[in-house]
């Protein structure tokens, strides 16, 4: 069984505090980070492998964070939660290694059926 | 249309008020330079201006020189006329801020011809101006839209957690629903807007101006929807 902790990255406290309770809710273990340099620390600790990003982050942005986590971890599965969805193309955030992209305000079965979904896939891959 | 007439010279003045009052204009007349700064200073004030070179007060590059160094409201075209013909006159006319010019005295056609293709340039350059305006409209809306979409974010997803935890026949469920659905509302104005590429404006009212039409411009283009909302 893979372990099932989410890594939530937003530099809003509310959003974590959202994402943190619906997860826990759902029965995933949630991390939290409020920047790209701080979740970098956290997965360099101990790999986290399936994560929502938001991409207005100061500092790093999300895209750039995506990025270094994938070149780090392919088999990471980041997903993209943005309030500024004409800022950053979903072209580009593909190409920086996002698996999905959701515009605030999202609902919360969209981002469970994500989580699922990626932790799905990291069951099948690990079968190989 | 309006239209001023800068001519010291009473016949000619005469001639020309007569030529473009058929012409369907509605002449303002200066017979000096500074009467005819001070008609351009008024509300309203003509868009299109006739202007003899040589006259008191004032000369017509003078002039020229004073109007476009003026921050206007609308854009004004100076049809300068001359009675020399020395190149380097036109030069510095042109240099002074005409928009034009045309040897003493007009042939009337070209007169005419001559004010359409300063209308036609008025007409582009309001066609300009309007568009700029809108589309610091739309820039301003798109940034307000990415402010609200945080909180309506936390809005949307905290009353989603609190009807996890309520049974339908709570009484507070159903108020708690009208707060999902209308914070998902908000959702899809904010996003409608945000997916704005091109836009597009309908004629709201002839004379008023143009108002920007979201449902029209925010019409995808084409391609996935980055978000498909669920039906409330």
């Amino acid at each position: 069984m893979t372990d099932r902790t989410i890594l939530v990255v937003d530099d809003e406290s509310m959003i974590r505090d959202l994402f943190r309770r619906f997860f826990e809710q759902a029965g995933y273990s949630v991390q939290t980070a409020e920047s790209a340099e701080e979740a970098l620390e956290m997965v360099r600790e101990t790999p986290i492998w399936v994560l929502f990003l938001d991409l207005n982050l100061p500092g790093m942005n999300g895209v750039e964070l995506c990025r270094q986590i994938r070149r780090s971890w392919p088999m990471a599965i980041p997903y993209a939660v943005t309030g500024y969805a004409s800022l950053f193309e979903l072209s580009s955030c593909r190409e920086a290694g996002f698996e999905d992209y959701f515009t605030k305000p999202v609902n919360l079965d969209d981002l469970l059926q994500a989580a699922e979904n990626a932790f799905g896939k990291l069951e099948r891959w690990k079968e190989r | 249309m309006k239209i001023l007439v800068a001519e010291d010279d009473l016949t000619t003045r005469t001639l020309l008020s007569g030529v473009l009052t058929r012409w369907g204009y509605e002449v303002v007349p200066a017979d000096d330079g500074r009467q005819a700064w001070e008609r351009l200073q008024e509300p309203e004030a003509p868009q299109l201006a006739v202007v003899d070179w040589v006259m008191p007060e004032m000369s017509g590059p003078e002039l020229c020189r004073k109007l476009r160094a003026q921050e206007r409201e609308s854009p004004l075209f100076i049809l300068l006329l001359t009675s020399k013909g020395e190149p380097q006159d036109i030069v510095e006319g042109l240099e002074a801020g005409g928009d034009d010019y045309l040897t003493k005295p007009p042939d009337n056609e070209e007169l005419r011809a001559r004010l359409n293709a300063g209308r036609r340039m008025l007409e582009l350059q309001a066609a300009l101006a309007q568009k700029k305006k809108l589309q610091g409209v739309l820039e301003m809306a798109g940034a307000v839209c990415h402010e609200l979409n945080q909180p309506v974010q936390s809005v949307l997803g905290f009353s989603e957690l609190l009807l996890m935890d309520l049974s339908p026949a709570d009484p507070g469920y159903d108020l708690l629903k009208n707060i999902k659905i209308a914070s998902e509302r908000i959702g899809m104005l904010t996003g409608r807007i945000m997916k704005i590429t091109k836009y597009r404006t309908k004629e709201y009212l002839a004379g008023v101006g143009q108002i920007i039409d979201i449902n029209e411009a925010s019409e995808p283009e084409g391609g996935p929807e980055l978000l498909a909302h669920k039906e409330a």
